[in-house]
């Protein structure tokens, strides 16, 4: 299996060097994007993504590399600081963009409208984050960003218990 | 009473639905007597008044678009520069608008929401949400006025109350589910009714290619 870390910590920041080491002895082929240092944009919502260049994101800051990376591996992890009790704009600002996953067209899974995925994939999204936060909170909104891109949540938990998230990546 | 009313929208004001949203909202308001200053969160030149507004008043209204399930991360890190406050007596209402037709969609929001003023040493004063929205700046203009109506009425309301309170914000949410008649037509002529609908809208803002295009798949 491939697994994707977008890692919106500081690349030398040890919580997450840590993390990152314990996550790449448990899997053989992991890629790391350090995005902390990319300062990723907000999303602007100009629908451009959705209707203007369908697939491919506006705003040229790099970001391509992560839609490229959750494509091919398909399981990514978030290493996320915190804010408010949250995750923080940064890591929010990644996930904001996560839009071009998705095509503008809409189905109807389990009752509710979803936007109908882009990519024939199962995403598995896990957030790792350092810092206060309602981790419980952090669960459930994990399980609906996934569900927005068809995929499944592997779990929200503090950074200190990466090894708490292995047991959903093998 | 006058408000504080901050923008959390991304998109450019005259682009914005939020801020459309704002705009009657606003009518309402002052039609009942009360007054508000704005800003908007998409121009980084009015973050510093909005932040001294926040400060220096005790009403106030945060609008915003639905960004994945919580607040878009503009506003995320605009609210993560606030000094919560000290004193007491604030009150942080919310008006929350996303694109789906159901109310449902927005309820992790606002359980979110639900917690954000006490972390800024505010009370929580409400959430106004409803669905259905994204279509509001491509509309014609009567469409959009229809659209825009209830929003009016809600700000008679809130100069009254200077609070959404949950039975009427829940009834302005409605409905909370699509029916199960209206999801039948829908999983019959959904499909195609989207197709020739959003090709249009594509069309006209330029777009060359399919809509489900997949400019990043990997050919293996």
């Amino acid at each position: 299996m491939k697994l994707l870390i977008v890692n919106t910590l500081p690349k030398d920041c040890p919580e997450a060097l840590e993390a990152v080491n314990e996550l790449m002895k448990a899997v053989s082929d992991v890629r790391v994007i350090n995005a902390y240092e990319m300062n990723i944009s907000p999303c602007i919502g100009c629908n451009a993504c959705w209707l203007v260049t369908p697939g491919i994101c506006s705003v040229k800051d790099g970001y391509e590399d992560i839609l490229k990376g959750c494509i091919e591996c398909e399981n990514v992890i978030f290493l996320s600081g915190t804010a408010l009790n949250f995750v923080d704009h940064r890591m929010k600002n990644v996930i904001d963009r996560l839009l071009p996953l998705a095509t503008m067209y809409i189905h109807i899974v389990d009752g509710q409208c979803r936007h109908v995925p882009r990519y024939n994939r199962k995403y598995r999204f896990g957030l790792l984050y350092l810092g206060e936060a309602d981790r419980d909170y952090l669960n459930e909104w994990l399980a609906r960003v996934a569900l927005n891109f068809g995929g499944e949540s592997m779990s929200a938990v503090p950074i200190a218990h990466t090894r708490e998230v292995l047991p959903c990546i093998l | 009473m006058h408000l504080v009313i901050i923008s959390g929208a991304a998109r450019a004001r005259e682009r914005s639905n939020t801020a459309k949203i704002i705009t009657a909202f606003l009518k309402g308001l002052e039609e009942n007597g009360g007054s508000a200053e704005i800003y908007y969160l998409s121009d980084r030149k009015q973050w510093q008044a909005a932040a001294e507004a926040f400060q220096s008043n005790e009403n106030i209204l945060f609008a915003l678009p639905l960004y994945v399930e919580n607040i878009p991360g503009l506003m995320l890190e605009f609210l993560e520069g606030l000094n919560p406050k000290t004193k007491k007596g604030t009150r942080i209402a919310f008006i929350l608008q996303g694109g789906f037709p159901e109310g449902s969609q927005s309820r992790c929001c606002e359980k979110y929401l639900e917690t954000l003023p006490k972390l800024l040493g505010c009370e929580y004063a409400g959430t106004l949400i409803k669905g259905d929205m994204f279509g509001l700046s491509l509309t014609e203009e009567k469409q959009r006025e229809k659209m825009l109506e209830p929003y009016i009425e809600m700000g008679r309301l809130f100069c009254r109350t200077s609070c959404f309170d949950k039975k009427t914000s829940d009834a302005f949410a409605a409905p909370e589910y699509m029916p199960e008649s209206q999801i039948r037509m829908f999983n019959i002529f959904g499909r195609t009714v989207q197709k020739i609908f959003m090709g249009r809208i594509a069309k006209k803002m330029g777009c060359r290619g399919r809509l489900d295009a997949k400019p990043y798949e990997i050919n293996e």
